[in-house]
C-alpha cells in the first residue's frame, strides 16, 4: 500500500470520519491543545538554550535546568502527538501533497535526535564546553523552532 | 471617524493589503508572533510557577526573575509587535469580534497585575524573595498571571475560527 493509500484509509476510517465531524469548537479545541503542548516545549528549550548560550539564568545549574524541564517537555510532546494525530487523521489525504507537512516532520525527526543525542549528553556537566554548548543551543532552537514555523506554514499551502 | 472605519482605514491600507496579499508576509509575521509568545509567555510560565513555589524552589525569587526580565521584555516586545502588524492586516474583520476585544482586556488586565506585583512586591523582592514559603500576595499574582495569559493565548486561537468573513 503507498502512503497515499494509507492516508486515504487513514482518513476515511470510523475514527477518521468522527473526528471528522467534530464541532467547530472542539477543533479549536485541539488546536489550543497543540499550542499549550508548543508553549510547553519551546519555552523549556529556550530556557535551557540560554543557559547553553551562557545568558538568562546562567547562574543556575545546567542540569539542575535539564532536569527541571525534562517534564514540561515530555507533557508537552505528550500534547503535541495526541493532538497533532486528531488535527491529522480526519483530513490526511489534504496534506499528503503538501510540501511544509512532509519537512515539518523532518525536521521534527532531527530535532528529537539532537534532543535525545547532543542536548541530553551536554546537560549532563555543570561546566560543558562553551563552543559545544553554544552550538547545541543554536541547533536546539533552529531545529524546534523550525518544526513550529513549518507547521504553521502547512495551514498557508 | 468611527472604530469600524478605522478598521477599515487600517485593513486598506498599503501595510495591511502588503501582508494579506504577500504569500510569504502573513506566515512569518505569525511565526515571529510564535516565537516571541514563546519567549513572553513561556518564560513567563516559568517565572510564575516560581512564585507559585513549584518550579525551582530553592533560588531565590530575584535570581529567576532578573535574569530573565530582559528576554521576557524582548519576547513581549516582538509579541505586541507583530500582533499589531497582525491587526493590521485583519483589521476589518477582527475590530468588533467579542474574542478580539476580549483577548484585548485580557492582555491589560495581565499588565495591570504585573505592574501592581512590582509595586507591592517586585521593588523588595530581596526581602521575601528567599523564604521557602512566599507571602499570600505573590502566589495570588503568579497565578493571575499564569491564569490572564493562558485567557489571552486560548481567546488569541480562537481569533481566526470566529472572525467574521
Amino acid at each position: 500500500m503507498s502512503t497515499l493509500e494509507a492516508f486515504k484509509t487513514i482518513e476515511t476510517s470510523g475514527f477518521g470520519r468522527a473526528v471528522g465531524g467534530l464541532d467547530h469548537l472542539f477543533c479549536a479545541g485541539i488546536e489550543l491543545a497543540h499550542i499549550v503542548g508548543m508553549i510547553l516545549v519551546l519555552s523549556s528549550i529556550v530556557l535551557v538554550s540560554l543557559r547553553l548560550l551562557g545568558v538568562g539564568l546562567r547562574n543556575q545549574s545546567l542540569t539542575r535546568l535539564y532536569r527541571a524541564t525534562s517534564g514540561f517537555i515530555w507533557i508537552g510532546l505528550g500534547l503535541l502527538v495526541v493532538s497533532g494525530l486528531l488535527i491529522f487523521i480526519p483530513a490526511a489525504t489534504s496534506y499528503y501533497p503538501n510540501d511544509f507537512f512532509w519537512n515539518k516532520f523532518i525536521l521534527l525527526g532531527l530535532a528529537l535526535l539532537t534532543h535525545l543525542t547532543i542536548y541530553r549528553k551536554i546537560s549532563q556537566t555543570d561546566t560543558p564546553n562553551a563552543v559545544a554548548a553554544k552550538l547545541t543551543a543554536v541547533l536546539s532552537l533552529t531545529l524546534w523552532f523550525g518544526v513550529a514555523f513549518a507547521g504553521r506554514f502547512i495551514g498557508f499551502f | 471617524m468611527s472604530l469600524i472605519e478605522f478598521a477599515q482605514l487600517l485593513n486598506d491600507s498599503e501595510l495591511g493589503t502588503a501582508l494579506r496579499e504577500s504569500v510569504y508576509a502573513f506566515p512569518i509575521v505569525e511565526g515571529l508572533h510564535l516565537i516571541g509568545l514563546s519567549l513572553s509567555v513561556g518564560l513567563i510560565l516559568f517565572v510564575d510557577l516560581r512564585l507559585l513555589g513549584w518550579f525551582l524552589v530553592d533560588v531565590s525569587v530575584e535570581d529567576v526573575m532578573r535574569p530573565l526580565r530582559p528576554w521576557l521584555l524582548g519576547g513581549f516586545a516582538v509579541t505586541i509587535v507583530t500582533g499589531i502588524l497582525l491587526f493590521v492586516a485583519a483589521a476589518a474583520k477582527i475590530m468588533l469580534l467579542p474574542v478580539f476585544i476580549f483577548k484585548l482586556l485580557f492582555i491589560v488586565l495581565a499588565g495591570i497585575n504585573a505592574w501592581w506585583f512590582e509595586y507591592r512586591w517586585g521593588r523588595r523582592v530581596d526581602e521575601w524573595g528567599d523564604q521557602s514559603g512566599l507571602p499570600q500576595g505573590v502566589r495570588i499574582a503568579g497565578f493571575t498571571s499564569l491564569a490572564l495569559w493562558s485567557l489571552v493565548v486560548i481567546a488569541g486561537r480562537l481569533i481566526p475560527y470566529l472572525s467574521y468573513e
